[in-house]
Parts: structure tokens; sequence; C-alpha cells
């Protein structure tokens, strides 16, 4: 599941439309708070500023007409309108918020305490009236402006007037719960709407990935698919199968150049060794002959070269993979190592061959032997007398089918051990020996055409003298049955 | 024998019918397709050699064009394309043998004399026998000179395939063709130590020397 939402997370698209989706509730609560402020706060201005100018009414009554006016007003109003009030001196307590339980809102204290009877102060506070009617009369929010009624030289009493908030607040919550919930249903809805599209979206690349991969292993007739509902990526698949038709075009026309220079070529070749031979044989048994038959020797050399990169060309090009067949590999090797143990033995090697029964490998018989016999015959070639050449077949730790050959020779430096599998490369050691420097990039242009690994490595690291090398082709999975 | 050569290239052609005609042989030659299916229908040669590539008529329609007229005259294909599947198709067609390109003139030649008509190695027999070295078939054993002979499978297949081809040159590509069914060229002299091991076995205690080396061409065995 976590593995499966890793592998979500990577996809492009997903994570394009959460994002989006992301930014689409931000907004949503950009608004809402917005919203709420518009509503909530402008209304609690509102009453600020209705209990400013209350107050600042029943002042100039109190100027006017005496604090007696005040009572009468205060009781007045206390009765007639929704406001809370409360006025309140050595003498007098009126008002309705002598009939309430009153507590501040952050604390226990009464509305009263801690306050300079000199000065406004804007409260908020939470009060109860058990003798209302209505059903929630508890801790009902409200405020108020607590301020002195002035006379000429000193404070005649305190005035309170307030307003219940309580609806206000509640709308408030109401909207922001409704932002709350909405918010996260878009979250949701974008989430699952990110996951549909990106599936569909994985769905289509993945065709183009298998596309690649298929073209890669030489199926070059292997076409995107399409829709035609022309959107983009019917588009990119169209654009795609053009340029692979085009491409295909260019290998028929490349490998039909290919075929006419092999042929071209060959047969001005073949003519030259045919003369040679044909003059050595008429000059049999003098020393001329010997002269004929080294040059037709080395007519033969070039046009063997000239085989080999043909074949290693065509290899590369990766077709005709569907000759691959289900065989096992100790067959082929025993039969190798038949051949190649008489030579081993008269250049003086020891040849061990290791070749269990119950593997099978998709390969072509007659590619793979030649891979391996080039492979053996360079261990034959390097290793010196009294050395050990060893052919092995086996499973490796992941169960793959390797095959590889083991020589106690010169090995080949770290540093050049790609470097031998391309064409023409020849290390300084080997100059001296005879060979075109094909070998091991057939044996690799091979290994490639069977999907496999070909890989050098040393033997013994700490003998630096005669390291070793070990050459091994190890098929991939899907080519062991 | 008297052979057909069908092929474009008149240089080659020419060069193959001078050796041809130095070992013995009648040789006719036809340029194309067309021409190469009519002169081979209208008289009985003992080998084809036709090559792949023809103007007119592509050499594996010639082929079949004969197989398809019940004629069973031995073919050799000769052909610049040297992949298996080239060489399988070639033989499905009802060639006898198959030659890549670039090829040895002795080349060519071991393998018209090895699948003539003369030759005949269809036959089936039990005994080969060459001077005082016999082999049978059957029991797989091999006598020279009534003493019994030991050899390894692989031996006995090499030396089975140059009695079958007695007195005839046998190339090292073709034994590796034949023994080991392999189709490339290795770089060293592998057969040459298979070959002197043979020698070791059938030749060593005696006075004279059956298995002979031919220079620039292969082996032969013959008294």
């Amino acid at each position: 599941m976590i593995t499966n939402f890793s592998k979500i997370y990577k996809n492009t698209l997903f994570r394009y439309s959460l994002l989006g989706a992301l930014l689409f509730v931000l907004s949503l609560m950009i608004v809402a708070v917005s919203v709420y402020y518009a509503t909530v706060t402008s209304e609690l201005n509102r009453v600020d500023k209705l209990v400013e100018t209350e107050h600042s009414e029943i002042q100039k009554i109190y100027d006017e007409n005496g604090f007696q006016a005040v009572e009468r007003e205060v009781t007045l109003r206390t009765a007639s309108s929704e406001g809370l009030y409360g006025l309140v001196n050595k003498r007098v307590a009126i008002g309705n918020l002598f009939f309430q339980e009153v507590t501040k809102e952050d604390g226990e204290l009464p509305l009263l305490t801690g306050l300079e009877p000199n000065e406004f102060n804007k409260v908020a506070f939470l009060y109860s009236n058990p003798h209302s009617e209505e059903n929630d009369f508890k801790d009902r929010r409200a405020r108020a402006l607590v301020g002195p009624i002035r006379t000429e030289n000193g404070v005649a009493a305190i005035l309170v007037v307030g307003r219940d908030v309580e609806g206000t607040m509640r709308t408030g919550l109401k909207v922001r719960n409704a932002i709350f919930i909405s918010s996260h249903i878009a979250l949701i809805l974008g989430l699952i709407s990110s996951w549909f599209l990106s599936k569909r979206f994985t769905r289509r690349v993945d065709a183009f990935n298998k596309l690649a991969d298929d073209v890669r292993l030489g199926n070059l007739e292997r076409r995107a698919p399409r829709n035609y509902s022309h959107d983009e990526m019917d588009m990119l698949a169209e654009h795609l199968n053009g340029m692979l038709d085009h491409i295909e075009r260019l290998m028929k026309s490349m490998k039909y150049a290919g075929d006419s220079v092999a042929h071209d070529l060959r047969t001005p070749l073949t003519r030259l060794r045919t003369r040679l031979e044909s003059a050595a044989i008429k000059r049999e048994n003098t020393e001329d002959a010997e002269v004929f038959f080294s040059a037709a020797e080395d007519a033969n050399g070039l046009l063997k070269t000239f085989d080999s990169i043909l074949r290693i060309s065509r290899l590369e090009t990766g077709e005709k993979r569907e000759l691959l067949i289900n065989i096992d590999p100790k067959t082929l090797l025993d039969d190798l190592a038949d051949l190649y143990e008489p030579s081993c033995e008269s250049a003086g090697l020891e040849f061990i061959a290791i070749t269990p029964k119950g593997h099978i490998i998709k390969a072509d018989r007659g590619l793979m032997s030649q891979a391996v016999s080039n492979l053996i015959e360079n261990a034959i070639k390097y290793t010196p007398k009294g050395g050990k050449v060893k052919l092995e077949l086996l499973k490796t730790s992941k169960g793959l089918v390797e095959i590889s050959i083991c020589d106690n020779g010169p090995g080949i430096p770290l540093a050049d051990r790609e470097r031998v599998k391309s064409r023409f490369v020849r290390l300084d050691k080997s100059r001296t020996q005879p060979g075109n420097g094909l070998g091991l990039s057939l044996v690799d242009a091979v290994a490639h055409f069977h999907n496999a690994d070909f890989i050098l490595s040393s033997i013994d690291n700490h003998n630096t003298k005669r390291p070793g090398l070990r050459a091994a082709i190890i098929f991939p999975k899907k080519n062991i049955k | 024998m008297r052979i057909l050569v069908i092929e474009d290239d008149k240089v080659a052609a020419e060069y193959v019918r001078k050796g041809l005609m130095e070992a013995g042989h009648v040789i006719d030659i036809a340029n194309d397709g067309d021409l190469g299916l009519e002169m081979a229908q209208a008289t009985d040669y003992d080998v084809l050699v036709i090559d792949r590539m023809l103007p007119k008529m592509n050499g594996l329609d010639v082929l079949k064009g004969l197989r398809a007229s019940k004629d069973t005259t031995p073919v050799l294909i000769l052909s610049a394309l040297g992949e298996v599947d080239h060489r399988v198709e070639g033989l499905r067609a009802g060639g006898d043998d198959y030659l890549v390109k670039p090829y040895s003139f002795t080349e060519l030649l071991a393998r018209i004399e090895a699948i003539g008509r003369r030759n005949d190695p269809s036959g089936v027999v039990a005994n080969l026998k060459i001077g005082e070295l016999e082999m049978n078939l059957l029991s797989r054993t091999v006598k020279r000179n009534g003493k019994k002979i030991l050899l390894q499978p692989r031996e006995f297949r090499l030396l089975e395939c140059l009695m079958r081809n007695s007195g005839r040159v046998v190339t090292r590509t073709m034994l590796l063709e034949k023994v080991w069914d392999y189709h490339f060229d290795p770089q060293t002299n592998v057969i040459d130590v298979h070959i002197s091991r043979l020698r070791a076995k059938i030749d060593k205690d005696f006075a004279v020397p059956l298995l002979h080396t031919v220079r620039g061409a292969g082996y032969c065995l013959q008294e």
C-alpha cells in the first residue's frame, strides 16, 4: 500500500493535480476568512459603536437632567430594548445585568473588578440568564462598554451598556464549520480525481514505455496505440509512429546496402584468394608455393575480419531475435569442451568443464557457441603453459543462468575491461598474438543479442602478475525457463 | 562429373570453371537464374552450383523450381549471406550444402565432390573400408589390420566423415560442420589437434600412413 502510494506520488500528473486541489482549498479558505470577517467582525464593530452611542446619550441625559433622569432612562431602556445595562454607584445598582450571573470571558472575575472607575473599557463576557425562556440561556456571549457617568468634578456612577452577541458568534461558527467541511470535501474530491487522472495517464505512458522497450529489443514494426481523439497523448503517439516509420525505412535501406556491400566486396575478395590459391597449387612443392599460400592465408584473414564486422553489425541491429529457442546450455558447453579439450592439452593447460544439468536458456546455439568458443580461445591464447582454463555453468545467487570461462593468465586491467569490448581494440600486451580485435566485441554483440550481460572480472586480485580473467555471460531471467 | 555453375559474376565463374576443369570435371556456366533453370532442366548434371543472388531469378527460386519438377540433382548453394537462418532457408529450399562467400576454391571443390551424384553418400552401408582400415557402423568399432582401435565417440564421427569421403579432400570447415555442427570458423587450429589425436590412434603403429594433410585445403584419407 505504501509502495503503491509512493508509486502514485511519483506520477507527475498526480502531483500536479494534487497541487491544484490544495491551491483550490487554500483559496476557498481565503474566501471563507474574508466572509467571516465581513459578517462577524463588522457586526461586532457595529455593536461596539452602538453601545458607545448609548453611553454618550445617557451621559448627555445626566448633563442635562441629573442623576435621577439617568436612573429612569436606564430602567426604561432595560425594559424596552435588547440591551444589557448596569448603573452602579455607592447608592444604587440598577439594570438587568444585576439579574444575571456574569463572568468575564477570560476568567471568573466579576464584571467590574480590576477596572479603573474613571476609564472607559470594552469588555467581552459571558452571562447566564436563569429567568430567560430561551433554551440556551447559559454562558451567552456579550460585549459591553464600561465607563463612568462624569460630573463636573468626579464620577456619579459607573454605567455598563452591553449587547448580546451570541447570535452573531454562532453565525460565525456556522460559517467556519461550513468552510471546514467543504474544504475537506474539495480536498478528497481533488485526491480522487488526481488518482483517476494519473491512472489514465500512467496507462498511456506505460504503453509508450513498453513500445520503446520493444523497439530497443529490435521489434521495429511495433507502433504506439492511438485512440484518434487528437489529444496531446494521441498526437505524441502519431509523431512517435511517424518517427518509427522513418527509422524502419532507414534500417531497411541500410540493411539492403549492407547486404549489397557484403555481396559486392566478398566476391572480388574471393576471386583474389582463388587466384592466389590456384597459383600456389600450380607451383606445388616449390618455394614460391609457400609465398602464395601465405598470401592466400592473409586474404583469408582479411575476409574473416570483414565477415566478423558484418556479423557484429547484424547482431547489433537486434533483428531475428525470434530465432532464439529453448536449449540446454549443458549440451552446448559439453560440445565446446569436447572441441577444445585437446587444444588445451596440447597448449599445456589444464582444462576443467563443470556443466551441471537442469538449466534451460533461450538462445541461438550457433551464435552462443561462437561466443563461448571465442572466450575459450582467448583463454588458451593468453594463459601461460601450466595454467588452468575452466568452463563453468552455474546459477547465480539471484537465480540467473551464467556461463563463465576462467583462466589464470595475465587478465585485463580494470580500466580496460569495458574498452576491450569495442571493435578493433587490442591491448598492448596482446599485439604480439594473432587476432583482429573483434573477438570480444563479437561476444558482447552476441550477449546483447540474447539480452544477456557480458562481464569481465579478475579472479585473484592479490596476484598482481597473473590475476586471471573471468569472462561471464549472464542470461536475464525472462530467457530462463 | 558434369557440373553446372549458375553465377552472375563472370570472372569468378571463369575461375571456378578453370579450377574444376583442372580437377577433371566438365563445366557449364549460366549467368542468370532463368538461363540456369533452363539448362539444369535440359541436361542431366551430376552437381549444380547455384549462387543465391542472381539477376532475373533468385537462386533459391531456381532451386525450388527444380525440386518442384522432381529434379533431385545435388545442389550446392553459394551465398554472401552467412547467417544461420539464411543457411537453414537454403537447405530447406532443397539445397544439399551451403557455402558462404568468401570460400576457397579447395573448399568448393571438396564440397562439390562430397555431394556429387557418383559418390552417392546417401547409400546405406554397414561397413566402410579403406585399405586395411575397417569401420563397422552398427557395432561402432574400428579395426586396422584386424587389430581393434578404441576411439572416443567424437573421434569415431571424425573418422567416419573422412572415410565416407575417402580419396577426396575434406576441409576443416566441412569437419566442423559435419562432426560438430558448427558454422563458424574458429581462430585457432582446433581441428588440427583433433586430427593429430586421431592420427596417433590409426596411423602411429603402422608403416603406411592413411590420413594425409593437404596443404592449403584440409585432410584426405586414402591408401
